[in-house]
């Protein structure tokens, strides 16, 4: 099944067996994808939507001199570009940050679900508001927490994100990143981002090391970057993660 | 909420410290920069500058 870990766990919007059942048959491909390589160019029109099944994938912007800045990460389960099927073309890139899998959807079936499902078309709208509710937690992350706080921030919210998924166990999960794929993503430079890798660490709050993450203080580095699960709208957070006492 | 004119203006200072040959500046509040030894030198030595300007006015002002 492509598509178990689409919207697993998250509050009040479950797919049923048979709305499923629908989204598995509008799968029209799969295909792998190679680590670090864009497979959507922002300006391109498109037909499609991608589903990522397996790996780590991103939304970035270059700046005038190349300097990337990652935007969005993907985790398994979550769509690539479902803002792509009413948008068409797209204001970012696309990227694979580790091999991946994805499931191809065309806009057609798209088309026909929002014709027929509307329960389902709702749920796959919620999709993309949880992208919107993530993206004002990394302008968040990027406009009032230091150096460390941006880490702890991520790094907690990965965790979360990978719980409901089954890639985390709450407190240790394979993240196919680099240090640069850090700074790129919280706005510091390589040497800032090992730095307070190293703080994290010398605080007992957490462990990046081989590109496996051990948290060994969930609810002080969740405290450390303020990072407060709810907008991500998980229902089972706080018996898996615990951070229960950051959500009340 | 903080009124917005009051948020961005920190009053409490920056640590900098040293990493790699570079200086890392962290804080106040959401800021993390990363220089070379000559922009951390002639940046800290604008920010005393502007920072002695106003020191000077308000004493005239007394």
């Amino acid at each position: 099944m492509f598509t178990d870990k689409f919207l697993r766990d998250r509050r009040g919007v479950e797919l049923d067996v048979h709305e499923r059942a629908i989204l598995e048959k509008a799968v029209f491909e799969i295909r792998t994808i190679d680590a670090r390589k864009t497979v959507v160019q922002a300006g391109d029109t498109l037909s499609v939507s991608m589903l990522l099944l397996e790996g780590f994938m991103c939304r970035y912007l270059d700046d005038r001199e190349g300097m990337r800045q990652l935007v969005a990460v993907q985790v398994p389960g979550d769509f690539l570009d479902l803002h792509g099927y009413p948008l068409k073309i797209l204001d970012h890139d696309v990227a694979s940050l580790t091999a991946a899998t994805i499931a191809v959807i065309p806009h057609k079936a798209l088309d026909d679900i929002n014709a027929t499902m509307p329960e389902l078309t709702r749920k796959l709208w919620f999709s993309t508001l949880l992208d919107a509710a993530m993206h004002r937690a990394w302008l968040f992350r990027l406009g009032r927490l230091d150096a460390v706080g941006r880490v702890a921030h991520f790094l907690s919210e990965t965790n979360a994100r990978l719980v409901p998924v089954g890639l985390s166990d709450g407190k240790r999960f394979a993240l196919g990143l680099t240090q640069a794929d850090i700074s790129e993503i919280c706005g510091i430079t390589s040497v800032h981002t090992n730095r307070v890798l190293r703080q994290l660490r010398e605080e007992r709050l957490c462990i990046f090391r081989s590109s496996l993450v051990e948290i060994l203080d969930v609810e002080g580095l969740a405290r450390r970057g303020q990072f407060n699960p709810a907008y991500l709208y998980i229902e089972t957070i706080s018996d898996r993660s615990g951070v229960e006492r950051l959500t009340s | 909420m903080i009124p917005p004119e009051d948020t961005s203006v920190h009053s409490l200072p920056g640590k900098a410290s040293v990493a790699e040959g570079f200086v890392l500046l962290d804080g106040p509040n959401g800021v993390a920069v990363t220089m070379t030894a000559y922009a951390a030198s002639e940046t800290g030595k604008s920010l005393i500058e502007a920072a002695r300007m106003i020191e000077e006015k308000t004493e005239s002002d007394k």
